[in-house]
């Protein structure tokens, strides 16, 4: 037994002797060795350098399983129960570099070319071009402007979430109900609320809310013909969707608030808004911080309800990326360009995303 | 016929108190339309096509798989002719098709079930839904992974797979079965051929028909005595109208219906209805791009025309309220249906939806005609207008084909037997029964457009004359505005709405400005696919 190393944890004596050390570190070099040529074969093959006449990337696909097989295998012949234990870890981490990190390298490939699924070409890699091309793309950049709106309307949604949740903690009459009715928004489909309320309740001619407005003297009501009144109607529509999830996530953390503390508070003759504003708002902190990233995530992916209600329009003011992205995509068939502007929109996102929570790391400090 | 036409046809008849008479003649066919022999494939060819409109018998309901076997059946005889029994005996085909509204591929199971008991071939199937469909095709054509030997496919995808060396071409004993001299004018060549190749079996027809209220129009009526017959009266009268009073719901008037909104590309062939006009000169197949040069045409005084007529009707707030979000299902559906304007131009559906459509107020009221024409056309040769009368109905989509892939090319067992499944499905007398039920598919072909036949079968003469009669007029139209059948086409038509979109909500200075736009936006596209072969394959798709 070795008597070297983590003994605490070793629960199997192993003795590896050098010849299957060797053999283990052999399958698993090897097979790599073996995976790397077939792939460089296959890559040589498809670009025409030399002629072997592969049908499909099977073969590297069928290289990469077997490297990974032989790579987990590799670690238990190589290193006993050592290597027993990265079995734990090794197959997932395998899996994840296969359907996360290599497709989202081949979408690095995808979007510095230029793909058009019609072009007889096929695939061109074109550098910078889509780069470019996204620099000077109107439409793209009126999008990002356009979320930026739509993110901030999450500070409203918010309040409004937070002002519900307040209600159904209180102690009042059919609780259950409202919290089960208030929930049934966020259970509906974007698309069946882009119909219902987009395309039914707000039509501007038989519409309900539009004969309402009509009888209260409102002159051809008309709810996506400014840009204004079409973007404020898609943020109505997406926070009535999802309102009630940042509601239910602080009424979660508004029930788990020890009762004590607002009642010591009471006692020491606080009014009720500074018990809110000195006890429970700090103590939401998190949850809200938490409410709000989430959220923000949610809006970011924002597109089912201006694709089936306004396409984006009037004259792109309503347009989200995601929306632009799958016009690109779907209607032009622009797998390159649409490509980078999704990762462009990614890197975007990601920064964004890790500011905000840097930010909200120092916010949610105590600030007693 | 699309089922909503049927639909809408068996129940005008009712609605037109014709009950009592259709009763009597549908029961009459339904005591014959159950036991059809097959035996009647032995009388005249007339007799056919008579017993195969019984099956089951207009007004009796939704045909059946069992109803689609017998029809299959029937008209066996053009494959009996060429294919002996037994002839494909171990040969396997995969036929992808839609299944939207359980038509389409469901019928040609039924169809080809016959088909396959006769001649032992095994059909496999790929269903798919409208929106999977083109994403499928696309990624098959792309990836070069096509796996089916029979495909129903529309002919704007012409460029993508024919243009792309997929398809094979139509042997000309298929032409014979199928009698294609029989099709509509604007569906014969150069639609269904490239490079002067055929590769297409028509199963369907599709254009751009022009309704109006009858109601609006006439002596003492509010938009004039006579219905528009060019753009330039169409735009007088919109503004005319307003301010008056619609004679049917008492709520505003309005003239015509342009959607100002996108429809995933499909909202561009409304502009085009007007740019038709202008822009199709009678002596020039081309339209939409210069055909040497792939330079487009988008921008030229014809189409900065048509777009200046709708910022005209814009600017003189001509359209309901909130036009600016209506794409072509709100003007047609909820706008000139619901009682809303009084003139559109859009597919047979309206035509037929008028009548009986549960929100449908016009059915009374409405008449059809062929796109209307203008007072002057412009002539891009020269860069001039020429002050004549010109008239182009615009056949937006080509309608559904069957085409063979070059799968089965290697095969010549398989090869024939890939085409007499096809040929089967593009028969002339299958395609009457399936313009006059229920099958996702409109007439094609002139012997469908025999009023006799279908009164015969049992419909109301002058209801069918109506609906089809301006179907008819523009498929047979000498200047006929006929569809680019190149690769992408429905990308150019998805940046322009784009564009279209800003123009129309006052983010270009002009209608200029906004072509100049789109026609950017087009010259970025040709040079993404590739100029040089997007030349070619125009030229082509025009037949030049």
């Amino acid at each position: 037994m070795s008597s070297e190393g983590d003994l605490l944890h070793v629960v199997t004596a192993d003795e590896i002797s050098d010849r299957r050390r060797r053999f283990g570190k052999t399958i698993v070099w090897g097979s790599a060795g073996l995976m790397f040529l077939v792939a460089f074969l296959q890559t040589a093959d498809q670009n025409g350098w030399i002629d072997i006449g592969f049908q499909n990337w099977r073969p590297t696909l069928y290289a990469y399983v077997l490297w990974g097989i032989c790579l987990c295998a590799g670690q238990v012949i190589a290193r006993g129960e050592h290597g027993k234990r990265s079995l734990f870890v090794l197959p997932a981490t395998l899996f994840v570099v296969s359907m996360v990190v290599f497709p989202l390298l081949f979408g690095l490939v995808i979007a510095f070319s230029d793909w058009n699924l019609s072009s007889p070409d096929g695939r061109q890699f074109n550098g910078w071009d889509n780069a470019r091309q996204m620099w000077s793309d109107p439409f793209y950049w009126n999008a990002l402007k356009n979320m930026v709106y739509y993110t901030l309307a999450i500070i409203v949604e918010y309040g409004i979430a937070f002002g519900l949740a307040i209600l159904l903690n209180a102690e009042i009459r059919a609780r259950k109900f409202f919290r089960v009715a208030f929930l049934l928004p966020l259970m509906l489909s974007p698309v069946a609320v882009s119909w219902m309320i987009g395309k039914s309740m707000l039509e501007n001619r038989f519409g309900p809310i539009s004969r309402m407005l009509r009888e209260l003297g409102v002159d051809n009501p008309s709810f996506f013909s400014s840009p204004e009144v079409a973007r404020l109607m898609i943020m109505l529509m997406d926070a009535w969707t999802y309102i009630p999830f940042m509601m239910i996530m602080i009424l979660a953390g508004l029930q788990a608030i020890p009762r004590e503390l607002n009642e010591a508070a009471e006692v020491d003759g606080a009014s009720a808004w500074r018990r809110f504003w000195e006890v429970t708002f700090p103590l939401m902190l998190p949850v809200s911080i938490t409410a709000i990233l989430i959220r923000i995530i949610f809006k970011l992916k924002l597109a089912d309800i201006i694709i089936n209600v306004t396409s984006g329009g009037p004259g792109g003011a309503t347009d989200s990326v995601t929306s632009f992205i799958f016009r690109e995509y779907r209607d032009r068939s622009n797998v390159g360009y649409g490509t980078l502007l999704a990762i462009f929109y990614l890197i975007l996102i990601v920064i964004a995303m890790t500011i905000l929570m840097k930010a909200a790391e120092r916010w949610m400090r105590p600030r007693y | 016929m699309k089922v909503e036409h049927y639909n809408a046809i068996v129940r005008a008849q009712m609605s037109r108190r014709r009950m009592l008479k259709g009763a009597a003649s549908v029961s009459a066919l339904a005591a014959v339309g159950g036991t059809v022999p097959v035996a009647a494939l032995a009388d005249g060819h007339a007799d056919l096509r008579a017993e195969i409109l019984k099956i089951p018998g207009v007004g009796q309901g939704s045909p059946t798989d069992a109803d689609w076997q017998k029809v299959g059946e029937m008209t066996l005889g053009p494959t009996k002719e060429r294919v002996a029994e037994g002839e494909f005996e171990g040969v396997e085909l995969t036929f992808m098709g839609l299944n939207n509204q359980n038509l389409h591929n469901f019928l040609f199971r039924g169809f080809l079930k016959p088909w396959e008991a006769y001649t032992g071939a095994k059909i496999n199937w790929v269903d798919l839904a409208q929106a999977d469909y083109n994403p499928r095709l696309q990624q098959a054509i792309a990836t070069g992974t096509v796996d089916f030997d029979i495909i129903e496919m529309g002919a704007p995808f012409e460029g993508d797979t024919a243009g792309k060396g997929l398809l094979d071409e139509m042997p000309d004993w298929v032409g014979e079965q199928i009698e294609e001299d029989d099709l509509v004018g604007y569906l014969k060549p150069p639609v269904g051929t490239w490079d002067g190749k055929k590769y297409r079996i028509t199963i369907d027809g599709d254009c751009h028909t022009f309704a109006y209220r009858t109601d609006y129009f006439g002596e003492g009526a509010i938009g004039g005595a006579e219905v528009p017959r060019t753009w330039q009266q169409v735009n007088a009268v919109s503004k005319d109208l307003i301010g008056k009073e619609d004679p049917l719901t008492g709520l505003p008037a309005h003239g015509y219906l342009d959607p100002l909104k996108g429809w995933g590309g499909f909202g561009f062939y409304f502009l085009e209805n007007r740019a038709a006009a202008y822009a199709k000169h009678p002596g020039d197949p081309a339209w939409l791009f210069d055909p040497d040069t792939m330079k487009p045409r988008v921008n030229n005084p014809a189409w900065v025309q048509a777009i200046q007529d709708v910022l005209d009707l814009i600017e003189a707030g001509a359209y309901p309220a909130d036009q600016i979000n209506a794409d072509p299902g709100t003007t047609g559906f909820q706008q000139f249906l619901a009682g809303s304007g009084s003139m559109l131009m859009w597919w047979g559906d309206i035509g037929s939806n008028a009548r009986t459509s549960d929100t449908s107020v016009v059915g009374d009221v409405v008449g059809f005609g062929i796109n209307p024409g203008s007072d002057r056309v412009y002539n891009s040769q020269t860069g001039e207008w020429e002050d004549n009368y010109n008239e182009a109905p615009n056949m937006a989509y080509l309608g559904w084909g069957v085409y063979v892939t070059k799968r089965v090319s290697g095969d010549e067992k398989k090869r024939k037997a890939a085409w007499s499944a096809a040929a089967h499905l593009g028969g002339k007398d299958i395609s009457l029964w399936m313009s006059a039920y229920p099958s996702g598919f409109q007439p094609y072909r002139n012997s469908h457009f025999q009023f006799d036949e279908w009164e015969a079968a049992g419909y109301d003469r002058a209801f069918v004359e109506d609906y089809l009669g301006s179907n008819a007029d523009s498929y047979n139209h000498p200047n006929a505005a006929i569809e680019p059948r190149i690769p992408g086409i429905f990308q150019y038509y998805s940046v322009a709405e784009d564009e279209l979109a800003k123009g129309y909500a006052g983010q270009y200075g002009s209608a200029q400005e906004t072509a100049d736009a789109i026609a950017a936006a087009w010259e970025k596209i040709t040079d993404q696919i590739g100029r040089e072969s997007q030349i070619a394959l125009y030229k082509a798709s025009l037949g030049m």
